[in-house]
């Protein structure tokens, strides 16, 4: 079996107590639940706002409302945004392409960057350019993702002009996408890799100390093949963990970058949606969120019972 | 050297937050003519609506470190708890503590924040609550294995043997020998939270009664700090995040790396 029993239980228990959540929040919280849960842009005569609490089965009692509540999530009945004038889903699933457009490369180009670099850094004597390397990971694993994005925004778009200061439309072709993304593509990704480079360092400076390293030294391997062939499998078990257990975290950072690049994303939908308080919008995001972070620390462990067959025996 | 640079970052920082009122020039709310360039009254300038930039920033540091702080203080203690119970006890309560554990990694912290923000009024306490209350088992995970290791030596044998209460062993005896884990821990849980409560006050869910990094970078944005080229805005607070943010974190990653060698 690929995941044991008990794990799949926590993921079920995960999101049934996140959805739980989203349910409660907005139907408990000061002020109007109408108001709560259509946003605060609606604007509605007396009678309208009946009908619609009885088409919102606000009527009802509160565990018929939950009930209702999941019969919705399973058809996918994520509410209406009377800001957009839209399906909430439809809205989500329009937005969240440009979402995964930043944040799949830069995971994947971010996992390799760092993984490697840390991999050296950890392996080498610690001479000057090793330290700097080490120095500039720490700095940019120090500042919010954002922020490196004004800043780059204000030298290479403002500045210089080499890139585009605002998002794109849907029509753009391949390349005209390509240049939008670039910039913050190249942010999150080193974001992504200082992260890994840390741990990947520390894990390497753990691993060449053990017993095997120096078998494969007496076995007469030459330095970088140790590494590469023996120490590299070991030492990158902390980051496969590493990279599931920051999906959310790296998640929230592509939103931010978002806003800073007026790209189409989920990001900028958070943002407009909380200016406008669009909080149906609000809750679809979260939930969305949720399903997309569940599910990469779900293919995680997958993935490491592949590459530790120790786990799977454990299990 | 590293870690020395960073000790005394750290410290500069604090002094600087818990003397505020006497180093600052301005008063952060007193406002004059805006959008001033750096002269010799006001240093780094006036914002939009006049403050003095300088003492915004000093000012400010006061919301960002108590967040930070605070924060990490609440995860410490919670992930040590957790951690130190599940791992001394194992058995069924592990089990529970571990499940609850997994449960609260996978919660998208950020998101959640940003909707209990979007419902309740926005305060420092409310962020660092939350923020504390979400960010604490990556601490219990390491809490749990180092006191798995440390509950198997002889010492901790010899404590039971004469008759050591479980409550006396698991904090006189074993308590001590974790702390080399807490600590690089809950300095990277204060770099965590601040980088968060940054980027929610940059949505504008900062607490607006209070001066903080976040939100003067978030004004300088939307009230035209970027396009008017007035880098002093925007700049200086981004700066004071990061350096401080890397002062503690490479006190803690020095701290590890000591650690380590220390151990073999």
């Amino acid at each position: 079996m690929l995941l044991s029993k008990k794990k799949a239980l926590r993921y079920l228990i995960a999101l049934f107590i996140i959805f739980t959540l989203n349910f409660i929040i907005p139907r408990t919280m000061p002020g109007d639940p109408i108001t709560n849960l259509l946003g605060e842009n609606f604007i509605a005569s007396e009678a309208t706002i009946q009908e619609l609490k009885i088409e919102l089965g606000l009527d009802k009692s509160l565990s018929f409302q939950y009930l209702d509540y999941w019969k919705d999530i399973f058809t996918l009945h994520l509410g209406y945004s009377y800001h957009f004038n839209q399906k909430v889903i439809s809205i989500i699933f329009m937005r969240m392409k440009w979402t995964l457009a930043l944040l799949f490369p830069s995971i994947l180009l971010g996992a390799i960057l760092g993984t490697l670099l840390g991999a050296l850094s950890g392996w080498k004597k610690n001479n000057l350019g090793n330290k700097a390397t080490t120095w500039a990971f720490l700095a940019v694993y120090s500042s919010p993702p954002y922020f490196l994005g004004i800043i780059f925004l204000y030298v290479f778009s403002f500045k210089w002009g080499l890139f585009p200061f605002k998002g794109f439309y849907e029509t753009g072709t391949f390349l005209d996408v390509l240049q939008h993304l670039f910039l913050p593509i190249l942010i999150m990704s080193t974001f992504a890799a200082s992260r890994n480079y840390m741990i990947m360092r520390g894990s390497v400076l753990i691993e060449k100390e053990k017993l095997y390293v120096v078998y494969a030294r007496a076995k007469g391997l030459y330095g970088n093949s140790i590494l590469f062939r023996h120490i590299f499998k070991n030492a990158s078990l902390p980051v496969i963990t590493l990279i599931a257990l920051d999906f959310g975290f790296l998640l929230s950072g592509a939103l931010f970058v978002e806003i800073v690049f007026s790209m189409n994303g989920m990001g900028t939908l958070i943002y407009e949606a909380l200016l406008s308080r669009d909080y149906p919008v609000l809750q679809g995001c979260f939930l969305i969120i949720t399903i997309m972070v569940i599910a990469a620390n779900f293919f995680a462990d997958i993935l490491y019972s592949f590459i530790d067959p120790r786990v799977k025996e454990k299990a | 050297m590293l870690n020395r640079f960073g000790l005394v970052l750290v410290v500069l920082f604090v002094l600087i937050a818990i003397l505020a009122d006497i180093i600052s020039p301005h008063d952060p709310w007193d406002r004059f003519e805006p959008y001033e360039k750096p002269n010799r009254n006001h240093i780094l300038g006036t914002n939009d609506i006049g403050n003095d930039i300088l003492s915004e920033l000093i000012h400010g540091s006061r919301a960002s470190l108590i967040v930070g702080i605070g924060a990490a203080i609440i995860a410490t203690l919670l992930g040590l708890l957790v951690g130190l119970f599940s791992g001394y006890f194992k058995g069924a309560l592990d089990e529970i503590f571990m499940g609850i554990t997994d449960i609260f990694l996978m919660i998208p912290r950020i998101p959640l924040i940003i909707m209990l923000a979007a419902f309740l009024k926005s305060s420092i306490w409310l962020i660092m609550l939350a923020l504390g209350l979400l960010w604490w088992t990556s601490t219990a995970r390491v809490v749990r294995s180092r006191t798995l290791q440390v509950r198997e030596m002889d010492y901790v044998a010899s404590a039971k043997c004469l008759g050591f209460k479980n409550r006396h062993i698991i904090f006189s005896d074993i308590l001590p020998n974790i702390f080399p884990v807490v600590v690089p821990k809950f300095m990277l849980t204060v770099a965590t939270a601040m980088i968060s409560e940054a980027s929610l006050s940059f949505l504008g869910l900062g607490d607006p009664s209070m001066k903080s990094w976040g939100l003067m970078i978030n004004f300088a944005l939307i009230k035209g700090g970027l396009v008017n080229e007035m880098w002093w805005w925007y700049l200086s607070p981004g700066l004071c995040i990061i350096l401080f943010v890397y002062s503690i974190v490479s006190l803690g990653f020095s701290f590890e790396e000591r650690k380590k060698v220390n151990l073999r």
